[in-house]
Formats: C-alpha cells, structure tokens, sequence
C-alpha cells in the first residue's frame, strides 16, 4: 500500500520554494516529485537527478546500428554473392556510407524512443494520481508537489507541512492493488 | 521593437484553452467541404494506384529513353516538402529560437503526411511493386541480395530512416499535449482515446528530466539526417552519368531546394488555417515574418545552385553536358524553365521588402508559386536530360498520360485529407512548448520592469 501526498501551487517558483523546504524538513529525495505542464527549470537540481541514461542508449544503439548496416553490406555485396557490375569492387565502401549513416540514426532513435518509454514505465495509461479530480490541472496550469509514503499514519503530518507552505489544495491518494 | 510572437494577456490556462479548441469545436461547413472533396481526390489517387498495379507502369507516360519522369519527380517533390518540417522543429531547436514553438507541430504533420506521399512514388515505380521486400536484406530462398552499390537501396533506407525518426519525434512531442487534451475532455471518449495516446503522462519532473534529453538528443539526430536523406535523393541523379545529372553541385543544391519549397508549404498551409482556428495569437505577424526571410536564404542558395549548374556545364566544355542545359533553357519545356525562373528565383526577392512580408495575400500568393516553381524545377531536372541524351536516334518526346496526372493530384489529395485529420484530431500548436515560452517572455518582461 502506497499514499501519494500532493499539494497544488500556483507557480514554479511557489513548487521550488516548496520542495526546497520539505527537503530541509528531512524528506528523501526519492519521495518527493513535482507534476508541472511544462518543465521547470530548476527542480532537477533540488531532486538530485542524475543525467538521463537516454544519452548512452544512443551512443550504445548508434554504433551497433552503424557496425550493423555495414557488416549487412560488406558481408551480402561482398562475401556471400559477390556480382561483378563494371568491374566496380564488390567491397566498395564509398558506396556503403549511407546505408550506414541511416541505420545509426535509425538505431539510435529506436533505442531513444523505447529508452524513454522504459525509463517511464509506460504505456501505463492509469496512475493513481488520476483518481484525483483536481490533478487534471497538472497537464494544463497547476504545479503539484507529491511525497510518496508507504506508511498511513505519517500522511498527516505531511498534509501539514504543504498546508504551511501555503499550497491551495492538499490531499491524499491511497494507491490500490 | 519587433511583433511579439504571443499576442495579448494570457495565463498557462487560457492558453491550454485556446489551444485545444480546434480540436473541441465542431468541425464547420467548409472543414466538411474540404474533406469530401479530399475524400474524393483520395479515392482517384486509389483507381490511379490500381491502374497502375494491374496494367503496370505502362499507363504511364515514362517510355525510353524517358524511364523517369512523374514517379520520380514527384517522389523528390514531396519528399523535399518534408525537410523544411524538421528544420523548423528539430534544428530550430538546437539553435533555441523561441520562436519555433508555435509552428513545429505544424510542419511536423506536414513533414510526415509529406514523406507518406513521397514513399508511394518509388514504390509504384518498381514495376512490381508487390515485390518491394526484395529490397530489404533477408534471407530469401532465392539467395539474391540486395545491390547496395545501387542508389535505389540507399532510398529505400533513408526514407524509411526519415519516417520513423519524424514519426517518433513528432509523438515524443505530442504526449504533454496529448495528456493536456485528456484532463480537458468533455465527453467519456476523448478522455478514453486520448488517455490511451498519451500513455500515462503525468508531468513528473523525473519525466521530463528524461523527455527534454531524450527530445534534445532527437532533434540533434534528426538534424544531420534530413541533410543526409535529400543528399541520397540527389545521389539519385548525381551518381549516373546523365547530362544535366553528373554534377556534384547536386547534394547542396537539393538540400536547400527542399527546405525552400517547404518553407513554401508551411506558409501555403499555415496562413489560411491560422485565422480559422484561433490561433493569430500564437501563430503571429512575427512568425510569418521569420519565415518569408528564410525563404528569402533558401530561395537565394538554390538560385546560386542554378547558376553553378549552368556555369559547370558550360566550365566543363562537354558538348553534350551543354547540349544537355541548352536544351532546358531554349527547347520544348523552355516555358517551364521561365516559369522556374520567376517563382524560385525572382519572386523570393519580393521578400526583402516588409510590406511584402506583411501583405499575406502576397505571402500566400509567393509561397504557392513556389510550391508550384520547385515541381517544376524537378520536371526540368528529369525529363530533358533523358529525353536527349547522348544518342540523338534515341531521343523522344515525352507526355505525362491521365493515370499520371492523377497520380499527382490524388497525392495531393490524401496529403489534404490527412492534414484535415490532423487539424481536427491533434492540437495543432505544442501547447506545453507555449506555455513554456510564455513564461519565460513574461518573466524576461517582469525583469526589465
């Protein structure tokens, strides 16, 4: 069983305050969250968050892409079916460059896009959050603070602390299942 | 002082607002006019498609020597229409100019439905084009590879490349959006269909921490690619040994072709679509403003391209290379070359004066002469160098047959019928990229008070 206490401000800066403030209260950073319809700048310094791994998924995809889009080449032009047209070499690398280039971008983006819906755990078109009715706002104008907590009768005292940083609505949703 | 690019008093809600309501509203009579007609064109597109698989490409106008003409030209025009899509999002991005957050969802529609179109003609142009998969490297029972020296394989990659790279791109966009149209749904289906699209989008900050790397990293991806995929189209041509199309001046030169008749598009779609939907406030006299003077760059850059064309032939001192540019300039499609001439080169420059950037009749007019010039510019391309080309026994003359023209015109068609869609479906402007932008305009303002 998980509880999500969340707290609705008006601003980024109102949520940076915020989450400045619970974090010198003594939450982890791993229970704490902000939801916001576009990113604001500076949370992820306050959150701690590490660089995105996505970057090393590119580099990782997009090399195996480029070594695979060669090997594809060389290995069918050149080892299995050699053809001679003009007299041109079968292993004519030139030629290969393209093919290579795509398949690296190709891979690269691949691994990007499916990085990302890992890292989200998406799809996952329900999230308890949505139970609540005011949350709507998080995609259109409100900036919400969240802290997760495994433990019910803690929640008070955290409803607490966001009522005193002068959050206008604060509630609590209990995660089923 | 410059135009602003958000016009008025907003907050992040009334932006949300305006910005879903295109696709709240009821579409009007003229949304339903539009896509019955596109709807009819698409089916012409289909009985032209079917002709063409059961009579073969035949029922085209292509004979020898002219093996390539509407299939091919057609391809390259469409295919250029989408490069200027992903410059305006992905390399605008790179760059940071704000500016570009209210029209790159526009013309990254545009870009996709554009290289829908564009995969079609080479395809069709195979001759059997049900067997296309030959041209993917499987191990078949027939033991055939594909001829990787051939710039038909490099196609099929790049345009496939092209796709899914926009295609995710676009998407990876749209989720903010996307969720912003499910907590705004009125009725029990859209909260379902866009729930569904938008996967569970939530705004977490651990979110978007990943979404703007993994954006970030796309764009500069996409970036090199839409340089490199009109660089292979050329290779097309640069690569043979055609007069008119041996000429290294070609990658450069396509490239920039590609983004000047896109950028035509954009503003040939934009401007009538604009005042309709509400968006004036977003989509300002600023951005039409910013887009005229690219046209004006990429305009100039491909006018430089037809004079290295010409001064190379005639540099080269190849009889038939000249014969070859000769024969545009003076023979039987001269009127197109004229015709090329006063809407690439000529017209753009009107763009150097600010009442013709103001005027959007003119921008429209000049945006749809140009969209109209860069088809031709690619039949000026295609068919005189082949149908005179080294061996005068061989040359012919060359006329487009019904199935062609209707080929032309249905693609054009579906590509209306999709963007219908889109503009009814999808929030045609990035609204969290708004508002992002218009928080930080209003930030920037209230420091400078």
């Amino acid at each position: 069983m998980r509880y999500w206490v969340v707290g609705e401000f008006g601003s980024g800066d109102e949520v940076k305050r915020a989450l400045g403030r619970l974090r010198e209260l003594g939450y982890a950073k791993e229970t704490l969250d902000v939801f916001s319809p576009y990113p604001v700048d500076g949370v992820d310094a306050l959150l701690e968050l590490r660089p995105s791994p996505v970057r090393l998924f590119a580099l990782g995809a997009g090399l195996a892409g480029a070594v695979f889009g060669y090997t594809v080449q060389w290995w069918c032009n050149a080892v299995d079916w050699p053809l001679n047209v003009g007299n041109r070499p079968p292993h004519a690398a030139p030629a290969f460059v393209p093919i290579t280039f795509e398949s690296m971008v190709l891979f690269a983006s691949l691994a990007i896009f499916l990085g990302l819906m890992g890292l989200f755990r998406f799809p996952r078109p329900h999230h308890p959050l949505f139970e609540l009715e005011s949350f709507r706002s998080a995609s259109t104008g409100g900036f919400w603070v969240s802290v997760t907590l495994e433990d019910a009768a803690r929640t008070e005292s955290v409803l607490e602390h966001l009522r005193a940083l002068e959050a206008r609505t604060a509630s609590v949703v209990e995660e089923t299942a | 002082m410059a135009e602003p690019l958000i016009v008025g008093t907003q907050s992040a809600e009334s932006l949300t607002g305006s910005l879903l309501a295109p696709i709240h509203r009821r579409p009007g009579r003229v949304w339903w006019s539009l896509f019955f007609l596109t709807l009819g064109g698409t089916g012409l597109f289909v009985a032209a498609i079917l002709v063409t698989l059961t009579r073969g490409i035949g029922a085209w106008g292509n004979n020898v020597p002219v093996a390539w003409a509407f299939g091919i030209i057609d391809f390259v025009w469409w295919i250029g229409f989408g490069h200027a899509g992903t410059l305006i999002s992905a390399i605008l991005v790179l760059f940071q100019q704000k500016w570009r957050a209210s029209v790159n969802r526009f013309a990254e529609a545009m870009t996709l439905f554009a290289v829908m179109q564009a995969g079609l003609f080479p395809l069709l142009h195979l001759g059997r084009p049900w067997v296309f998969y030959w041209l993917i490297p499987y191990p078949s029972t027939m033991r055939v590879w594909p001829q990787f020296r051939s710039s038909l394989p490099w196609d099929v990659v790049a345009i496939t490349t092209y796709f899914v790279v926009s295609l995710l791109f676009w998407y990876l966009g749209l989720l903010p959006d996307l969720a912003s149209a499910r907590d705004r749904a009125t009725t029990r289906a859209r909260q379902f269909w866009y729930g569904l699209f938008s996967l569970g989008w939530t705004g977490s900050a651990r979110h978007w921490h990943h979404w703007r790397t993994g954006y970030l990293l796309l764009a500069g991806l996409a970036t090199p690619l839409v340089l490199s995929v009109h660089t292979i189209v050329s290779f097309d041509f640069a690569i043979a040994q055609v007069p008119g199309w041996h000429s290294t001046i070609f990658p450069p030169y396509f490239v920039a072709g590609a983004i000047f008749s896109g950028l035509a598009l954009v503003l040939t779609l934009l401007l009538p679509v604009r005042g309709p939907l509400g968006l004036g406030h977003v989509i300002t006299e600023r951005h039409v403003d910013i887009l005229c003077k690219l046209m004006l760059a990429t305009g100039m850059m491909v006018s430089y391209g037809y004079l290295q064309e010409h001064f190379f032939a005639w540099y080269s001192g190849d009889e038939t290379e000249l014969a070859a540019y000769a024969f545009q300039r003076s023979g039987e499609w001269a009127w197109l070359f004229r015709f090329q001439m006063l809407s690439n080169v000529l017209l753009p420059h009107l763009f150097w004066f600010s009442w013709a950037r103001k005027n959007l009749a003119v921008v429209w007019l000049t945006s749809l002469a140009v969209d109209l010039g860069m088809w031709v510019e690619r039949f000026t391309i295609i068919v005189p160098s082949l149908a005179r080309d080294f061996l005068p026994s061989s040359w012919a003359h060359y006329a487009p047959t019904w199935v062609d023209l209707s080929l032309l015109g249905g693609s054009m068609c579906f590509f209306g019928f999709l963007f219908l869609l889109f503009l009814r479906f999808i929030p045609p402007v990035p609204i969290s990229e708004v508002k992002e932008l218009h928080h930080e305009l209003s930030r920037a303002a209230g420091k400078g008070a």
